[in-house]
């Protein structure tokens, strides 16, 4: 696995520990070779059970082979991010985001094993608190399973979209108009600005230092999306005939994410549409200064 | 685009004009980024035995040389007239061409110093005549408004051409291909040049006339530019920045097989697929927000890009270095596709902003200014400094942390040199409009 990625899993696990009020800057980290815990590491073929078995340091599984022997119990959380974790021994709290951890017979995760991406392997003898697992999860939260969490995703949204077409209705109009007349440039400025955005937060974060700013942009980023569907709401909501403003767009919003939903369903083709639309709405928010005025490309004489 | 306009009113002579000029500025850059850029220091190096420094002494000569006589040459091209002269500027173009094929064909054999110190120089008067001439095209053959979308498809069928179709980065393989491509190219174009056919004679007569409506560029219907400006040299000093920054990173980013052969040179065609994609991707791009922003903008874009993009290149080098298992794999598809992206960008600009910069009196001089020093001199005075940097052994993180330092320096001096300048518009604006009666709206900030 190169530094590019696994620097955004390591990210993501430096945001659940910085969630959970951990000390990041205390986790060990595991890139290469074969370690046991509890071993000599003067040979350089173990890690220190201290450090990874005290309450705030975490240990991280990002190459490698670690195994837990089955005298040893870790109460600090184990992030897997590539390489191997094998489990002979106690283990409070396990996350798979990429790579492979076994838990052998015997062994024993107390609290959760956690697999959102990655394989995990578990004997029958072995005990486990509590399994969860990313393609279960994901399937839960699927509209078709959990309406419930669909229906709260377009209310708020529409909720969003008809106060804010009550309150100024000029800004939705002047990113509209990017969004209709000018799509290209939207779409390029989107593109590019959104993913520049995006990996540049993510370096961000792995200097620790600038750690919260880039949850700041990170929360920005996804601001600026949800304004971009409020937008979209809007310019729905304009063709429905409903004369009151707010209420047309909420009911646009409302639409516009049932109609991205379907969209998503659509193979290959409906993950680009949304896309595309996501890059189109982000670069107009952007290109007009959030709606605060019209964009208006540079004049080419001849 | 007024390219569809063209074929809509059948006015077959201007789409002629279109695609002559995208295939003849096509090859020209093709040319220049693999057989002069890559070509040359294998043959001096390999071939002829030469150290990296003495190499990098004979780049630096070239770059001069052919600087100097391509303001000669654009100079020329004014005073006399030729740059609203097609026929003129058709038949130098076959010179130039005639002589670089005769050159490329005899560089694989070049043995002695002596030998490579002739060619130097033979070819620096081939590139000094030949891109003032070939720039200054575009007001014959290109509208205005459609210098942006026409440098897009120029950069993006270059850089698609150079990274898709495999190739070994070795003068003997370089001169095979031109050699071979530039010969019916000389067929043709010396058909054109000398109206060696009747349809072709007519087509000519057309063309040659379009520089009375193509000739003034898309920033001197106002006031045209002058040559010693501040609105001329300020975007050479910009466009040299860029090639600098951008040459002297991706020279040593060829000399490390870790880097290079998972990349441009990776044996899997899907990478070098990939990278060819996104440069054409990157170039339409930029055709898109060059006819939707002022050339600032974009020259923010692209020292950001290329800021950004060394960021990420210096990361993954300083991770590899904190954690070498991290190292021992292979770097990251990532950066060379932001790098391939960056690189579509400033070449579309490059190729749309000389022009625009010009009218049909001055395009001869300010291509010949423009592309020279900010193209030639730039990208061979750092292949110079990278040479002498590797030669002097200077790491690969604090080579790439220099260039990286070179590209944020530029970005954040042109965002507040933009600043500035608004700022001190403001001012002057404030100055002149009597007590209270400033206009608020006024002191608005734009790019």
């Amino acid at each position: 696995m190169s530094p590019t990625e696994i620097i955004p899993l390591l990210l993501v696990v430096l945001l659940l520990l910085a969630g959970s009020g951990a000390e990041p800057d205390t986790m060990e980290v595991v890139f290469e070779g074969n370690h046991t815990l509890g071993a000599d590491t003067s040979t350089g073929e173990g890690i220190s059970p201290t450090s990874s078995s005290g309450d705030d340091g975490a240990l991280v599984v990002g190459g490698g082979t670690l195994t837990v022997p089955a005298n040893a119990t870790v109460s600090a959380p184990v992030f897997v991010v590539g390489g191997d974790l094998r489990i002979e021994g106690q283990v409070v709290d396990v996350r798979v985001l990429a790579g492979n951890v076994t838990v052998t017979d015997g062994a024993t995760v107390a609290d959760q094993l956690e697999v959102l991406g990655g394989q995990a392997s578990v004997a029958d003898g072995a005990t486990i608190g509590s399994r969860s697992e990313l393609v279960g999860e994901l399937q839960g939260a699927s509209p078709t399973r959990s309406p419930a969490g669909f229906l709260f995703q377009v209310g708020a949204l529409a909720l969003v979209a008809g106060l804010l077409a009550r309150r100024n209705p000029t800004l939705l109009e002047n990113v509209g108009d990017s969004v209709v007349n000018h799509a290209a440039v939207s779409g390029v400025v989107g593109a590019i600005a959104g993913l520049t955005l995006l990996v540049l937060f993510v370096y961000m974060a792995f200097t620790l230092l600038l750690l919260p700013l880039s949850v700041a942009g990170l929360v920005a980023e996804f601001g600026i999306v949800v304004y971009s569907y409020v937008v979209f709401g809007y310019l729905i909501g304009s063709r429905l005939p409903v004369e009151r403003v707010d209420l047309a767009s909420a009911a646009g919003a409302g639409l516009f994410v049932v109609a991205l939903e379907l969209l998503g369903r659509v193979p290959l083709l409906g993950i680009l549409g949304q896309a595309l639309l996501v890059a189109v709405g982000f670069g107009a928010v952007l290109v007009t200064y959030f709606g605060l005025r019209e964009f208006e490309p540079a004049e080419i004489p001849g | 685009m007024r390219f569809l306009d063209h074929v809509r009113a059948g006015e077959w002579h201007t789409v002629v004009g279109y695609l002559l000029f995208v295939a003849l500025m096509t090859a020209g850059y093709y040319y220049n980024v693999t057989f002069v850029q890559l070509g040359l220091i294998d043959l001096g190096t390999r071939l002829v035995g030469m150290s990296n420094t003495a190499v990098s002494a004979w780049m630096a000569a070239l770059a001069l040389s052919t600087f100097v006589v391509a303001v000669v040459a654009g100079v020329t091209m004014d005073r006399r007239g030729w740059s609203t002269d097609l026929r003129t500027k058709l038949r130098l173009l076959f010179g130039v061409l005639v002589v670089q094929f005769v050159l490329t064909a005899a560089a694989p054999h070049i043995r002695s110093v002596a030998a490579f110190g002739a060619w130097i120089l033979v070819a620096s008067v081939a590139l000094g005549i030949g891109f003032p001439v070939s720039f200054s095209l575009a007001i014959d053959f290109v509208p205005v408004p459609d210098r942006g979308p026409v440098a897009a498809v120029i950069t993006a069928a270059t850089y698609f051409l150079a990274n898709a179709v495999p190739i070994e980065w070795s003068i003997g393989a370089f001169s095979q291909l031109m050699v071979l491509a530039m010969a019916p190219g000389l067929v043709v174009l010396g058909v054109v040049a000398f109206e060696l056919l009747s349809p072709v004679e007519s087509i000519v007569d057309d063309l040659a006339s379009q520089y009375r409506d193509f000739g003034t560029g898309r920033f001197c219907h106002d006031f045209p530019v002058k040559t010693r400006s501040l609105a001329f040299f300020a975007p050479v000093a910009l466009m040299f920045g860029v090639f600098f920054v951008d040459s002297l990173g991706f020279l040593r980013i060829i000399e490390t097989p870790a880097l290079i052969l998972t990349s441009w040179q990776s044996p899997q065609f899907s990478t070098r697929l990939a990278i060819a994609v996104v440069h054409v991707v990157g170039a339409l791009m930029a055709g898109v927000l060059y006819v939707n922003f002022d050339r600032n903008g974009l020259f923010l874009w692209v020292f950001a890009l290329f800021g950004f993009t060394y960021v990420l290149y210096t990361s993954d080098l300083r991770v590899g270095a904190l954690f070498p298992a991290l190292g021992r794999d292979a770097p990251s598809i990532v950066n060379p596709l932001f790098y391939a992206l960056t690189v579509s960008f400033y070449t579309t600009l490059n190729f749309a902003l000389w022009p625009d910069l010009s009218t049909a009196e001055t395009i001869g001089t300010h291509s010949a200014i423009g592309v020279g020093m900010a193209g030639w001199l730039a990208t061979f005075v750092s292949t110079a400094v990278a040479l002498y940097l590797d030669h002097a052994a200077v790491g690969l993180l604090t080579h790439l942390n220099l260039v990286n330092a070179l590209a944020l320096l530029f970005f954040f001096a042109l965002a507040v040199g933009l600043y500035l300048r608004r700022m001190l518009a403001v001012a002057r604006e404030d100055e002149r409009a009597p007590d209270g009666e400033a206009d608020p709206g006024e002191g608005e900030v734009t790019g």
